[in-house]
């Protein structure tokens, strides 16, 4: 069990941001060159993306060791990646954040493309998030856009082929890798994954695959779906009180149902609430306090810090 | 085209900025669907941010309140595990066991210690051994046998991992320990032989001769004898230190010959220890049948391979004449091709044929393989070993010589080095010294600061290139593209491309390529170089390939069947 002097380059998955976005599984070797993987749903194991979208935020934050680090979010289609740029990243990577921190404070807005690598962590308290660490990203046209979105569905279709085909067999290598439907790098995550994840829904994704299709063949219109409720400022001046609280019962129906969609037996994360409340058109905050409402409510409990449950 | 399209969207827009006109609002709407693809749901966000800067809000969570008991942390493998584990549960497989007196304050303590395996129930699969500690040594922790552990904690010493296993642990036996290690005495597969270490193996001789080696210091030489094995999976070359008198057609076993590479290609040494005896088994493949195992096509040759049998064409053949220690020599060489490649053939005799009248197709017997810059080059070291063919097994007047081979590249970067052939893959990085770069004038290799790492300090010499990594999703590649391929692939001439770094640095020129060129589909074809760090391509010419994603999308959309 001799480790490769020198490890080859990991391959870069094209990937939507709501297969990694669920993702919350994590592999290392035990070898200090041994590189690390985030395993999604559909059994990618990923140590590095090629992702895209618009550029909707990038602020740079000041870190308690004096350090900058550059914190974002790129849209695609499905939802969102997270990604920092610190000072450990290239001088040109460096440049290029500065270039689109300028633009994004200006209203100016950009396409990116990003080569980047997973990241994983674990609070203390447990909570699990994923995000990514660019290595070389670029501004690109809507053209190069829609060629990567088609990889990305592509991709994301060949995968969940597999983890259909995977239902029907043993969740064991041996079977995964004598089955024609399973390629052969998607064998080890979908192990995996399928006895991590357990049950999972396909059905987000479809629907992520078939608008993204349709932005790709141009077909804007219907790739538009209604308006979602956003709920940016705080405070709604013209809101009258009925509205008020019917939207806090949008909120709530809305966090109890990603709670009990989310929920594996151990609970759901506070990030994985926040981010989906987020895809719903809810902001991180008036969720945050929602949360903090129905806790005390009694509606939800925390089993362990920062994961919640459904009171049965 | 936009009348009215946006409308809720913009309702829902001014409601966040009252200030903000319908109008500059739907242009936006449009500029965003338009120009990026974006439609108004994902670019709403955006937009209001940017007419309405100021409320972002950082959500934060600072409260820190219970701290929940551990409970039993149940693992499958050793890489769930964080260094400041306890109470966990995992069932793994007892590699070794060793046990050892330790004084723990004071007191002489008895603790085992070993090598344990997760994942034990899987047959091959991924598989990680740690070591463990056993501090109150359980008499059910065997080699071989699999074993649950419960309550066990991770030590973490200088970055490395092991498992404690604690006086309140407790194992289970899930399996005896009986391990079917490969013992001594069970023959293996030749295909399947590791790449090294000692093994047993049943196989009919295909080759043998005698041979020396002379040592280096000049102090003498050592007789062996050298020859090929067959088995119905493979064959495999051996090198016996030892007397070795089984005939050509013999089927012997070889118990504890051991497995040795050199440079690409695995070796059976045979020698004082080795056991070799006669092997009886009348159902065993005869020599014909083995043999037809050594005829190799070009994408086959491995550097270091011997005894080859090949087919193929030559289409270069010259003679070249050098001088060593005073005498003049000469010797043979020119390009050799087949369907599955090209690569390079010398010979150290003149062999009957008219370099004028080429291709020929020639039966390459016994020949062995070397390989320079990774390209495989077939050495002939008699012209016994080349038979003329009247005619060739592939169609007349074909010729090799120019044939680029598509390969993909998944499958170039984990085969041999290979000539000849092209590949198509996404751009996955651009690296910071494409561009104009100094050679050394001795070498050719690149300066580094004005340095050569073996002609040290040197004027150099420009040159231009490109350094890419290019990727298929299942392996990726270095991929070197030289001056004309680079020039050619920028649309540029030297003088172009030189006055645009100049004037805007090496950075903004690199930066410029990642915007050309990331995330899309690269063509490139030259040859390719493979070893253990790696596969690179070192390309003659790339371009960038043109996508429909409309048509693409509905051809995804259309075959998936989904609607």
């Amino acid at each position: 069990m001799q480790a490769s002097p020198r490890a080859k380059r990991q391959p870069a998955w094209h990937m939507l941001a709501s297969e990694f976005r669920d993702a919350t599984l994590h592999e290392k070797g035990s070898g200090e060159f041994d590189p690390s993987f985030v395993i999604t749903k559909l059994g990618a194991k990923v140590n590095r993306v090629v992702v895209a979208g618009l550029l909707e935020r990038l602020e740079v934050r000041e870190t308690a060791n004096g350090s900058t680090l550059y914190q974002g979010q790129l849209r695609d289609p499905s939802g969102q990646h997270y990604f920092s740029v610190g000072d450990y990243a290239s001088e040109a990577m460096r440049e290029l954040t500065t270039t689109l921190t300028e633009r994004i404070e200006v209203g100016e807005p950009e396409l990116v493309l990003m080569i980047a690598k997973a990241r994983w962590y674990q609070t203390e308290e447990g909570a699990i998030y994923t995000s990514l660490r660019p290595e070389e990203a670029c501004i690109i046209d809507g053209k190069t856009y829609a060629n990567w979105i088609t990889r990305a569905c592509q991709g994301t279709i060949d995968r969940m082929d597999a983890f259909s085909a995977s239902l029907e067999l043993e969740p064991t290598e041996q079977a995964y890798a004598a089955s024609d439907s399973i390629p052969a790098n998607l064998v080890e995550g979908l192990v995996t994954s399928r006895n991590h994840y357990g049950e999972i829904d396909l059905e987000q994704y479809k629907l992520n695959i078939m608008q993204a299709l349709d932005i790709a063949e141009g077909k804007m219109s219907s790739a538009t779906t209604p308006v979602p409720t956003l709920n940016v400022s705080p405070a709604d001046e013209e809101g009258d009180v009925a509205e008020d609280s019917s939207e806090g019962s949008d909120l709530e129906e809305c966090a109890l149902s990603i709670i009990r969609q989310l929920d594996q037996g151990d609970g759901v994360d506070f990030e994985a609430v926040l981010s989906n409340a987020n895809a719903r058109g809810f902001s991180r905050q008036d969720s945050e306090a929602m949360l903090d409402e129905l806790s005390e409510k009694g509606v939800i409990h925390e089993p362990r810090f920062g994961w919640f449950k459904i009171v049965e | 085209m936009s009348d009215g399209q946006f409308d809720s969207y913009i309702v829902a827009v001014q409601k966040e900025c009252p200030d903000a006109d319908s109008e500059t609002i739907a242009a936006q709407f449009l500029k965003y669907q338009e120009d990026f693809k974006i439609p108004p749901q994902d670019s709403m966000r955006s937009i209001i941010r940017s007419l309405n800067s100021t409320k972002a809000v950082p959500s934060s969570r600072a409260s820190s309140s219970s701290s929940t008991p551990r409970a039993t942390k149940k693992v499958e493998l050793l890489s769930e595990l964080k260094s400041d584990d306890k109470e966990i549960e995992i069932e793994v497989e007892i590699i070794s066991h060793n046990l050892r007196e330790q004084t723990i304050r004071g007191e002489q303590k008895q603790i085992a210690f070993g090598l344990l395996e997760d994942n034990p129930w899987a047959e091959n699969g991924n598989k990680n051994r740690w070591e463990y500690k056993d501090w109150a040594p359980s008499p059910n922790l065997a080699p071989g046998s699999i074993v649950r552990l419960e309550g066990v904690s991770v030590n973490e010493y200088n970055g490395k991992m092991s498992l404690n296993i604690n006086q309140s642990s407790r194992v289970v036996v899930l399996r005896e320990g009986t391990r079917t290690v490969v013992a001594p005495g069970e023959p293996q597969d030749i295909a399947a032989l590791p790449s090294d270490g000692y093994v047993c193996v049943v196989g009919r001789v295909l080759s043998s001769r005698e041979d020396q080696i002379h040592k280096k210091d000049g102090s003498g030489s050592i007789d062996i004898v050298r020859g090929r094995l067959a088995d119905e999976s493979g064959t495999i070359g051996f090198l016996s230190w030892e007397p070795f008198s089984h005939e050509v057609g013999a089927l012997i076993k070889i118990d504890g010959a051991q497995v040795r590479t050199f440079r690409d290609t695995p070796e059976l040494n045979f020698g004082r220890t080795t056991k070799v005896e006669l092997f009886h088994d009348k159902n065993f493949a005869d020599t014909d049948t083995l043999s037809k195992q050594t005829v190799l096509t070009i994408s086959d040759l491995r550097d270091g391979s011997r005894d080859v049998d090949a087919v193929v064409q030559i289409t270069e053949w010259a003679k070249r004449t050098f001088t060593k220690d005073g005498v003049e020599k000469y010797l043979w060489s020119g390009q050799i091709a087949d369907p599955s490649g090209r690569c390079r053939m010398s010979a150290w005799e003149d062999l009957p044929i008219d370099e004028n009248n080429l291709p020929i197709t020639v039966k390459l017997k016994g020949v062995r393989v070397r390989a320079w810059q990774g390209i495989p080059d077939i050495t002939v070291d008699n012209a016994g070993q080349v038979e003329i063919l009247e005619k060739s097994p592939w169609e007349d007047g074909i010729d090799f010589s120019t044939q680029t081979i598509e390969v993909p590249l998944n499958e170039l970067a984990s085969g041999a080095s290979r000539v000849g052939v092209s590949t198509e893959a996404i751009v996955v990085s651009v690296r910071e010294d494409s561009g104009f770069i100094q050679r050394c004038t001795e070498c050719r290799r690149v300066l580094r600061d004005g340095h050569c790492a073996t002609h040290d300090a040197n004027a150099g010499q420009s040159d231009i290139r490109m350094r890419l990594v290019m990727d298929d999703g299942l392996a990726s590649m270095s991929l070197l593209i030289n001056k004309e391929g680079s020039l050619a692939l920028l649309a540029m001439t030297e003088d172009e491309l030189s006055s645009e770094i100049n004037s805007n640095g090496q950075l903004d020129f690199v930066q410029t390529l990642r915007s050309k060129m990331l995330g899309r589909n690269i063509r490139a074809s030259g040859r390719t170089i493979v070893d253990e760090q790696g596969g690179m391509m070192l390309a003659d010419s790339a371009e960038l390939v043109e996508e429909d994603a409309e048509m693409k999308a509905t051809e995804i959309r259309a075959q998936w069947g989904v609607n």
